[in-house]
């Protein structure tokens, strides 16, 4: 059977899967089942929230840029790792005796302001639209190349595929449809992985393959260590060492930092800590999920060397002068197609070269690393498939939960709460779905028109969130004298100058997208952590000049951050 | 314009009744505010306004009301009218009106009807008989209180005190202090000839100096307005109103068969449950109790067969739970002596919500207001136990869940139950949300109210605005949904091979209370009764009042559609239960009852976006 | 039953034309309406008592209006108006009951095609038989501004006269007057004779036509309509 047909029926069947538990667990058998059981084992929430949180950012575009820029791509892998651990660990537990289900609710409760309320929500529902608009992108690149269409095309398709999983599947925020989700994604990531890994090094696990020697055909070690061999490659075809960063440690460091408070301001995971019952229960799944996450987050860097080698060698060949085009393996050909791969023959000698600078001949979209891999390195036909039905698996679990925190925002926080509480349920459920539609075609847009590959999108989103929803979090929690005015204007100002800056350099004007012009060398994808430092800023001064906050909130913060309930001391 | 020229309209309105009675220019004014409507066979059923109720006045055709179960009330022709029980009664349109031949009908603004109700008495009496009569015909939904559709024969005096008419005023009067009445009927030949009242003995031979030998036959008010025996009380009670007296003699021909008083209808009219009340109230043992309460379901019996509505009998079952309680409460303390501290006897579940049907099982607890001793700790057990036992004995069954005050779990002091709640409410697994689904529906039956306040306000303190809570409630609420599937069909459940119907209460009414419930907590609301909640609910426009209105509809629908089930398979000698087999209903029941499940659906919809964020 | 687009075409013609400023807003009023479902379209029916029938020299001595209103006729907005005439009533009023001291109150001919413009404009008119109505209607146009404009309407007669063919009934003398019209559709029968009351039973008529026709609320009035320019 050939790839196409392979991947419509992994795909399909893992549809079947997700559809066929979601009718499982509506069929009321679960009634009994959950009451008897307790609840969600947090193994199984573990499994979930590391769906929700693992997007098609991590599945698809990691690797990718870990592969193409070395080491400087690590600083996804730490912002992202930091801030869930900064999430689980600082704010989810106080979040939760506050009981508060969304960021807004807590920030429009706790500065006892519905325009700080309304502020919260037009922030989050932008930091979401960011973060869909960088899953379409992923969804695009796996349609494009498994139905071998455009890429645009790829990501009309993968909208009507998002909006009816979204809003008419009845399928997303079943616990145990994400954790069949996250099994699909894990198991497409790792096989290929540790198929490359045993065919280069002989090591079953990727993350030692990576630190090995490398294997010859007949198994025995060739005393060349991967990376080095990676370094050698690289060297000699003029890119920078694959081990050593070109980012300025400033960036680097401010990048990281975007991401990691970025994420632990992102509203849609953070509801996965409120839906486990026990306070207990919580932590240990949030400590599944990072065990879930570090999984692939680990395996990341090895898949990427492992691609890299395989590509510049595939493409180069054995004497590192370029292959034929004409006999050029068939996953180029194949990718060609999506447009995502392009090759123009500058010295007309009818080969494929790639390189760095003006000598380069292939235009090679980073994106597509994960999902080439497998075809670079030959492997069977049903790998590849697999892989294409992990990229929609972590694609659509967390652009479903995303649309239902922008079209349930719309409909209940805007329009419910503020513009027209007379609403009927059914108007409101109308809007909802409109918000979610809204929602499934503007990020469209912006999957088609990427201001940049899917990982960087995604870090703008962070970028955004660390800049306006975080520190209003985290002052609410641990400042006992930060009032509605300063949290208001902290946010505004927070969010509107870290959008300024990334519109700047990413729509205005691209071509100065340079360090030279960035303040302080910092990029905008690192800028959301200077927006982070200029709320701090704003807030604590406007809060220094306006009114005091009142007494009950003070009584209120000082509740949660030293519970006094006894009902607390029944659980543990 | 000069309204004569509308002459036609005119002639034909001053040709029938009630118009007939009206002065020629209150019927030109009439006239002058007529729409004129043609109703077409082809539309099968007049579409009613529901914003501008009007009176229908037939100008040519013919139509047939009939109420929502399909059964015919009333048929209307040329001069007749329709449409005035909605003006009548203020209550939305519930009949349908079938039109059988094509037809003209002229529509009376609501405010000419009421402008003409009350300047032409003719004209209000008219509509008002008109409706009794619909009363009457009309089957169950209409019957909103069992004693204005119960005939006279079952509350009036059989045995009325009679005198001759040529019997003296002196006789008559010494008859009428033995019997203590103020009136008696007069007879001659066994014929009603007249009645002898103490006014008309104040008024005809005291203030006229008579002799007190003057023959009854002077002194009565001859020929009396009377009633017939087949009367319903409402008619009676109109009656009376009208002529402004009351004492009127029940006739069957011209044979005086009983009397009935204003205080006969009046007694009659809060007659059962609170004369069970009242009763349990004066029972001086528990034996004696436990043989009153024999009564209870021979009251839920009366309530069904009178088609009360389901939410009153649900009030007044419980209510009548509520005072047996409160007995056996006194009566056991007579025994054990004065309580250690303050107390509250709670109810739960059903009894809190006030809708119990038939003898439930028992949800109750017990507040203390401070920790107790070990001596009180053994009094308020002794007490609880034989509270409970006793309720056991009334046809209250133990509770299979052990949710009792007998239970030293449910018996607890203030504080300890508001960490109770507390914690249930911190920390919402699935047992604790089953708990909270029966203990947040509580009530205080007996005991100071201040302390069961404090309690209560303390968890509704907690509950208001917690959404992890709420989100944990509402989840729990949607695990089950009513029973319709693609296309609206019905879903019915099976044992085997043996359909078994549709379960009405776990799949219709206990869906409704539970998204009352969450609705209810999140706005810190203190009715724990579905319907007030609702009400309160809209008032505070929480819920949208189009969906309230909806929602408060679709729980007595569904409600009435359980109890008529059950009167349906105790008739049928058929095990009770709450499951509801289709094919026994009629289509428009049917259609009702697809409505009202849509209407859960849509509800349910609704708090899972607001409560889940999600949809 | 005219079709939309040679309604459309006869009115956007006289448009063209130099017209007063009453007419021209007429024209202007009833455009909009062509294309409205029944239900929801103001319409007027109308009767006019005459001197004789011939729209060129007998005169109209009174007007009759009865709007249909969402499908219904508030007789509250029912008017009547006498029209003062030269000469006298004559044999005629035998037939009207209007005699020509009645006659002394009303209105001179341009005060009435002025309050006639003013009650009808926006509404499509309704008569029986209404080309004769709607030719006297226009003479007295002529009469009082110097020109005429095409007049929409729902003639009730054509549309009994179709169904009635539709059917395949015979047609028998008389059978599509409006007495015997109303008569199959169970409506009343009205002793009086009046602008005022045949104005009614035209209204009632047509709801009783339409109501036959099935669904009334998909209807529109461009099915009924027709002109005469």
């Amino acid at each position: 059977m050939d790839v196409q047909t392979l991947t419509y029926l992994i795909v399909g069947a893992t549809f079947a899967l997700y559809i066929g538990i979601a009718i499982w667990s509506r069929a009321g058998s679960t009634k009994e089942f959950y009451v008897a059981g307790g609840g969600v084992h947090p193994v199984m929430n573990g499994m979930a929230t590391a769906a929700d949180w693992m997007s098609a950012a991590s599945f698809i575009s990691l690797a990718g840029i870990v592969s193409f820029v070395g080491y400087d791509g690590s600083v996804y892998l730490m912002g992202w790792t930091g801030g869930y651990v900064l999430l689980a660990l600082c704010m989810a537990p106080y979040l939760r005796k506050f009981g508060k289900f969304t960021v807004p609710d807590f920030i429009g409760d706790r500065y006892y302001s519905q325009t700080a309320r309304t502020v919260a929500v037009i922030c989050a529902i932008f930091i979401c639209f960011t973060y869909i608009a960088g899953q379409m992108r992923g969804v695009g690149v796996v349609f494009s190349r498994f139905l071998e269409v455009e890429v645009e095309t790829g990501v009309y398709i993968g909208m009507a595929v998002v909006f009816f999983y979204a809003v008419l599947g009845g399928m997303k925020g079943i616990t145990y449809t994400q954790v069949a989700q996250y099994c699909v994604l894990i198991f497409a990531f790792m096989v290929p992985a540790i198929f490359i890994s045993v065919m280069m090094t002989g090591h079953i696990l990727p993350q030692i393959g990576f630190g090995a020697e490398l294997v010859d055909a007949a198994g025995n070690g060739t005393g060349v260590y991967l990376l080095d061999k990676l370094d050698g490659l690289s060297a000699e075809l003029g890119f920078s060492q694959y081990t050593e960063g070109s980012k300025d440690m400033i960036d680097v460091f401010f990048i990281t930092g975007a991401l990691m408070f970025g994420t632990a301001g992102l509203p849609h995971v953070i509801v996965r800590f409120f839906t486990v019952p026990k306070v207990k229960d919580a932590r240990v799944s949030a400590g599944w999920a990072l065990v879930f996450i570090a999984i692939m987050y680990t395996t990341v860097p090895a898949l990427s060397a492992f691609s890299r080698v395989n590509m510049i060698e595939t493409i180069n060949g054995p004497d590192s002068t370029g292959v034929d085009y004409e006999t050029a393996p068939s996953w180029i050909k194949n990718w060609e197609k999506t447009g995502l791969i392009t090759w123009e023959d500058k010295n007309n000698d009818g080969k494929i070269f790639y390189t760095s600078g003006d000598k380069n001949e292939m235009n090679i979209d980073r994106d597509i690393i994960v999902l080439a891999t497998p075809e670079i390195a030959s492997l069977p036909a049903w790998v590849i498939a697999l892989v294409a039905a992990g990229g929609l698996a972590a694609a659509l679990s967390t652009s479903a939960g995303l649309l239902l925190v922008i079209s349930t925002s719309v409909s209940h926080d805007l329009l419910k709460k503020n513009l027209m509480p007379d609403i009927s349920d059914q108007k409101e459920l109308m809007y909802a779905r409109i918000a979610a539609a809204l929602g499934v075609v503007m990020a469209g847009y912006f999957g088609i028109n990427p201001p940049g590959f899917v990982a960087a999108v995604v870090a703008i989103a962070f970028g955004l969130a660390a800049a306006s929803l975080f520190p209003a979090i985290i002052m609410g929690i641990f400042s006992k004298t930060m009032n509605r005015e300063g949290a208001i204007a902290g946010m505004v100002i927070g969010l509107l100058s870290t959008a300024g800056y990334i519109a700047y350099f990413k729509f205005i004007n691209p071509a100065a997208n340079t360090s030279e012009n960035w303040f302080f060398g910092i990029s905008p994808e690192g800028f959301g952590m200077v927006g982070m430092f200029i709320n701090f800023g704003v807030a604590f001064a406007v809060s220094k000049v306006t009114a005091k906050i009142p007494d009950e909130i003070v009584e209120m913060v000082e509740s949660i951050r030293f519970p006094k309930g006894s009902g607390e001391a029944h659980d543990h | 314009m000069d309204a004569s020229e509308l002459q036609p309209v005119e002639q034909f309105l001053a040709a029938h009744s009630p118009f007939d009675s009206l002065p020629a220019e209150v019927i030109s004014r009439c006239a002058k505010n007529i729409t004129v409507g043609y109703y077409s066979k082809a539309s099968a059923f007049v579409e009613f306004d529901t914003q501008n109720p009007k009176l229908y006045i037939v100008r040519s055709g013919a139509f047939e009301v009939r109420d929502p179960e399909g059964i015919l009330v009333d048929r209307v022709a040329e001069g007749e009218c329709f449409g005035f029980s909605t003006l009548l009664s203020g209550e939305k349109v519930v009949n349908k009106v079938a039109i059988l031949e094509d037809g003209l009908v002229y529509h009376l603004p609501q405010a000419i009807f009421a402008q003409l109700r009350a300047e032409q008495r003719s004209f209000d009496q008219f509509f008002a008989r008109a409706f009794a009569k619909r009363l009457r015909n009309e089957g169950r939904f209409k019957a909103k209180d069992l004693t204005t559709t119960s005939r006279i024969t079952s509350i009036m005096c059989a045995k009325p005190i009679i005198v001759q008419a040529h019997d003296s005023v002196i006789d008559a009067a010494k008859i009428m202090r033995d019997h203590r009445v103020s009136s008696v009927l007069v007879i001659d030949n066994d014929k009603l000839v007249g009645i002898l009242t103490d006014r008309d003995l104040r008024n005809r031979i005291i203030a006229e100096g008579l002799d007190v030998n003057t023959l009854v036959s002077q002194a009565m008010t001859v020929s009396p307005i009377t009633t017939h025996a087949n009367a319903l009380v409402f008619e009676t009670m109109l009656t009376m109103s009208e002529h402004n007296i009351h004492h009127l003699p029940v006739v069957d021909g011209s044979k005086a068969i009983g009397m009935i008083t204003s205080t006969d209808i009046l007694r009659a009219q809060r007659s059962q449950p609170l004369l069970l009340i009242g009763e349990i109230g004066r029972q001086a043992n528990i034996d004696s109790l436990i043989q009153v309460s024999k009564q209870i379901p021979l009251l839920l019996q009366n309530l069904i067969s009178a088609d009360a509505r389901a939410e009153e009998i649900g009030r007044v079952l419980t209510s009548v739970t509520d005072a047996l309680t409160r007995r056996l409460i006194e009566l056991n303390q007579q025994i054990l002596g004065k309580a250690p501290m303050a107390f509250c006897w709670l109810a739960f579940g059903s009894q809190g919500r006030q809708d119990q049907v038939a003898c439930s099982d028992q949800d109750n607890g017990l507040l203390l207001a401070h920790e107790p001793d070990e001596l009180a700790a053994a009094y308020f057990e002794a007490l609880t136990q034989a509270v409970c036992k006793g309720l056991d004995q009334c046809g209250y069954v133990y509770c299979p869940g052990d949710i009792m005050a007998q239970n030293p779990k449910w018996r607890l002091p203030l504080n300890q139950w508001k960490s109770l709640f507390k914690h249930w409410v911190l920390t919402p697994e699935p047992k604790a949300l089953m708990h909270a689904s029966i203990f947040f529906d509580m009530r205080a039956v007996f005991g100071p109210m201040s302390l069961f306040s404090e309690l209560q306000d303390d968890v509704l303190a907690s509950t208001k605005d917690n959404d992890i809570f709420l989100a944990g409630m509402a989840g729990n609420s949607l695990t089950e949904s009513p029973p319709l599937g693609f296309f609206r069909k019905f879903v019915l459940e099976r044992d085997g091979s043996e359909v078994k119907g549709m379960d009405l209460k776990h799949k219709g009414s206990a869906l409704i209370n539970d998204i009352a419930r969450v609705y209810a907590l999140s706005a810190g609301i203190k009715e724990v009764n579905t319907a007030k909640r609702i009400r309160v609910l809209m008032e505070a426009n929480i819920i949208n009042r189009k969906d309230a209105l909806n929602l408060a509809d679709a729980h007595e629908f569904i409600a009435h559609m359980r109890l008529a089930n059950q009167g349906y398979q105790v008739t049928n000698n058929l095990p009770v239960n709450n499951f509801l087999k289709p094919q026994h209903l009629s289509s428009l029941l049917r259609h009702q009852l697809r409505d009202a499940f849509k209407v859960v659906h849509d509800a349910q919809a609704g708090i899972k976006l607001k409560f889940l964020r999600s949809f | 039953m005219a079709n939309l687009w040679w309604i459309k075409t006869l009115l956007w013609r006289s448009k063209t034309k130099v017209l007063p400023l009453p007419l021209q807003n007429y024209l202007a009023a009833i455009t909009p309406v062509l294309n409205q479902r029944f239900i929801d379209a103001p319409l007027m029916a109308i009767d006019l008592e005459m001197t004789g029938l011939d729209p060129k020299n007998d005169q109209v001595i009174s007007i009759g209006l009865v709007p249909i209103v969402k499908g219904e006729i508030p007789l509250a907005k029912a008017q009547h108006l006498m029209i003062a005439i030269s000469g006298s009533v004559g044999h005629s009023a035998t037939v009207h009951g209007i005699v020509d001291h009645q006659l002394h109150t009303a209105l001179t001919l341009p005060e009435a095609m002025s309050w006639f413009l003013s009650q009808t404009e926006g509404h499509i008119l309704i008569a029986h038989h209404a080309p004769l109505d709607i030719q006297f209607i226009q003479q007295q146009l002529v009469r009082c501004f110097g020109h005429s404009i095409p007049l929409v309407f729902i003639d009730t007669l054509a549309i009994e006269k179709k169904r009635r063919l539709q059917q395949q009934d015979i047609l028998q003398q008389g059978s599509l007057r409006l007495g015997a019209s109303r008569a199959r559709y169970h409506l009343p029968v009205y002793s009086a004779h009046n602008a005022l009351v045949d104005a009614l039973s035209c209204a009632e008529l047509l709801l009783a036509q339409v109501a036959a026709m099935g669904d009334v609320k998909k209807l529109t009035v461009k099915k009924l309509i027709d002109v005469i320019g």
